[in-house]
């Protein structure tokens, strides 16, 4: 590319302009075709970079989605199909005779409500924790603030198995073992740390300007919290209860340490078939699609609340 | 305030209340006690998930003759080890009855009781004499095999029995094709099926017990002599690994990798016309497998010490911690007494000869006389009893035999992994 040469018309003021090498540059017209050649020019480079955005989202898209597609599809596979050496990615004939098999196994409606029942109570536990610790944080600004909320933080650093085994004692110390209140307290301590460092990022975004206003209205500090706060970061809450209700949800080695025959959840239910004598691939895959799909409800029902959130916690200063 | 903000404050008091509600019950969906308490005559049975069918029908069974209900608590093979370690030491058991894998008796032997009654003199000749001696602990008998299990040769009997490959073979080795008897055999046939993108056997180097079973063979103790020195490096190891990994050249590339469920696999694919694997696996093959109805089931092969194989059995232990020994005592002599009920399960073992012994003559249980002979021979022996051995499996065994089969020296690796086990064992 070349800067073209300034023409006579514009008095050698008009900014330099980038022109191929077989623009002529010495009329008016031709400085219009010049222009409009240029605004096509940007327009097909903005197409071609659209083009190249919408390749990496497929291809980011397919990355991701791949492993759970072929998950799904793998549900809908005949035994042997779902063992096939080299692996197919379609079945050759398509089943339900894993979906059959797994719902139809014992235990496996008890598993679903014992997961419901464990992911609300501990996404309820971590907000109703997480939301005054991450105001205090962030409103009073204190040092011992500012220690606690690093604290909360190392115990992410510890790899849960060292915290399961005791935490599993404690609950059978104290009578709770077999329940969903202790995996959902189990839960909450792998939650809460998150929580409240995302909540706190959110009330973060929030100016006190309005909580001031509200206080001049006649609000007092937890008035102005609940009336003006809250509804403000309420796309935060949303987020912060998607990932608290996930981190319950999935969790595999509480539940796997915590539960029998009252509370079992269903991760290990899932675990179960595979066994010492075999994988029941189908059947695994089969439950683990229906697990999935509460999840991916929730998240669409959240979604617009999810966005707010995400950009309420990006707006500072 | 509108009608939206109403309704939603509505829905999160009501989920609250509804959760704060659900929590104060305490109570889960699964079932309605957690575990036995004294003198109750339920018991809860700790169970590995691919064990708990063979349980079931002995659990109805107890149920009518001694008026004991079971509660299952299933979980996976890999987790269970912790549970068990995580209660055991807290001394607050949630289950009654657990059956455990063999390898992990020595771990858990002071947690349990010793059930020395059911071992009568009558129960001791009907028990496979390597799992009596496992059983007995310092002394005690302190699980019951509930079910037992050992590699034996199952053989692509299609293709054994047709007429060309039989001619071919009997051109090219001069003896006729047949399930094999001595490992000489087993090579020539492992070579001469690897052709077409087919393969003659497996070569497992993810799991070590195939390669332990040619130590027995051979005629050494696996990895410790009864003193507990390790003896990994002997000749019988060595000859042993080295046969081992001379079988690669058969087997499908990769062989490093290759665990059960592979090798379970690609028999089942038809990818292998042989492979030695744990006798179960004859009554799991697909129905749309292409090699369903197509299997033949042998003894696994003599060495110079005679038939050996590693048994894999599961026994019935009652915690010492449990309130309700009783009733869980009753459900292990229940086990004992119905033992031949798993067989009609889907994982279809037992742990009584006699209870083999009914079956082996039936359609669809030819596996169990070669599981039976395999059993019963003159160097098949249990796993070293010391704590470390799942450590030792982990850490240097399996380590030791990936590294073999991707062609590394076999003098050294055994040398190496006797320091490293020795260093563990310290």
């Amino acid at each position: 590319m070349r800067v073209a040469e300034r023409t006579k018309n514009d008095g050698g003021k008009a900014a330099p302009v980038v022109a191929g090498p077989s623009v002529p540059t010495t009329t008016r017209s031709s400085g219009r075709k010049r222009r409009g050649v240029n605004r096509e020019g940007l327009e097909a480079g903005r197409r071609s970079t659209r083009a190249l955005l919408w390749v990496l989202l497929a291809a980011a898209m397919v990355l991701y989605g791949f492993p759970f597609l072929y998950l799904l599809f793998t549900s809908f596979k005949t035994p042997i199909d779902t063992i096939a050496v080299p692996p197919t990615i379609l079945p050759r004939e398509w089943t339900l005779e894993n979906y059959t098999n797994a719902l139809g196994r014992s235990g496996v409606l008890a598993s679903f409500i014992n997961s419901v029942q464990t992911a609300i109570i501990s996404t309820v536990l971590s907000l109703v924790l997480a939301v005054p610790a991450a105001y205090g944080i962030t409103r009073y600004k204190t040092l011992s603030g500012r220690i606690f909320i690093m604290a909360a933080l190392v115990t992410r650093m510890v790899p849960p198995v060292a915290i399961g085994i005791p935490l599993a004692s404690m609950m059978a110390a104290v009578g709770l073992s077999d329940t969903p209140i202790a995996l959902s307290i189990a839960h909450t301590t792998i939650s809460l740390p998150l929580s409240i460092w995302l909540m706190s990022s959110f009330f973060e975004a929030v100016p006190k300007d309005l909580e001031e206003a509200a206080t001049v209205d006649g609000c007092s500090r937890l008035g102005a919290l609940w009336r003006v706060v809250i509804p403000v970061v309420s796309g935060g809450i949303a987020v912060t209860a998607i990932f608290a209700f996930l981190a319950s949800w999935n969790e595999f080695l509480f539940a796997l340490l915590m539960t029998a025959i009252r509370s079992q959840t269903t991760p290990v239910v899932i675990a179960n078939f595979q066994t010492q004598f075999g994988l029941d691939w189908g059947s695994m895959t089969a439950l683990a699609a229906v697990y999935s799909i509460p999840v991916i409800l929730l998240t669409l029902l959240l979604q617009r609340k999810i966005v707010a959130g995400m950009t309420l916690g990006a707006v500072k200063g | 305030m509108s009608t939206r903000k109403t309704i939603n404050r509505f829905a999160t008091i009501g989920g609250i209340c509804t959760a704060v509600a659900l929590a104060a019950t305490g109570c889960g969906a699964g079932g309605p006690s957690v575990t036995g308490s004294a003198g109750t005559s339920t018991v809860n049975v700790l169970v590995e998930a691919g064990g708990h069918a063979e349980l079931t029908g002995v659990a109805e069974q107890c149920k009518k003759d001694a008026g004991i209900n079971v509660n299952f608590v299933e979980l996976p093979y890999d987790g269970m080890f912790n549970r068990l370690s995580s209660e055991f030491s807290s001394g607050n058991v949630s289950f009654d009855v657990a059956a455990l894998d063999s390898v992990w008796l020595p771990s858990f032997k002071d947690a349990v009781q010793p059930i020395d009654e059911i071992f009568t003199d009558e129960a001791k000749k009907d028990i496979f004499p390597a799992l009596v001696k496992e059983a007995n602990v310092d002394g005690h008998f302190i699980g019951l095999p509930a079910w037992t299990n050992a590699e034996i040769i199952l053989y692509r009997k299609d293709l054994f029995e047709d007429a060309k490959n039989k001619a071919d073979f009997q051109a090219k080795y001069g003896y006729e094709l047949a399930a094999p008897t001595t490992w000489q055999q087993y090579k020539d046939i492992s070579e001469f099926f690897t052709r077409d993108g087919m393969y003659g056997t497996d070569v497992k180097g993810a799991v070590e017990t195939e390669w332990l079973a040619h130590v027995l063979q051979a005629g050494s103790p696996m990895i410790l002599d009864e003193n507990n020195k390790v003896v990994i490096d002997n000749a019988a190891h060595k000859e042993a690994l080295d046969f081992y990994v001379s079988l690669t050249k058969s087997a499908p590339s990769g062989a490093a990798q290759v665990d059960w469920a592979a090798a379970q696999n690609l028999f089942n694919q038809g990818k292998t016309a042989m492979t030695r694997f744990w006798a179960h696996a004859y009554r799991q093959i697909p129905k749309d497998s292409p090699v369903a109805g197509k299997v033949g089931a042998a003894p696994m092969i003599a060495g110079s010490a005679g038939v050996a194989g590693v048994p894999g059995p599961w026994y019935l232990t009652v915690p010492k911690a449990t309130k309700n020994t009783d009733a869980a005592k009753k459900f292990v002599k229940c086990a004992y007494d119905h033992n031949s009920m798993g067989i009609e399960s889907s994982l279809g073992l037992a742990s009584r000869i006699s209870a083999f012994e009914k079956y082996q003559d039936k359609e669809g249980y030819e596996s169990f006389g070669p599981l039976i002979e395999t059993l019963n021979g003159k160097a098949t022996a249990t796993r070293p009893a010391t704590e470390k051995w799942q450590q030792i499996v982990d850490t240097v065994l399996v380590p030791m035999l990936q590294k073999a089969v991707a062609g590394g020296d076999s003098a050294t690796l055994l040398a190496d992994a006797k320091k490293q086990i020795e260093d563990l064992l310290k």
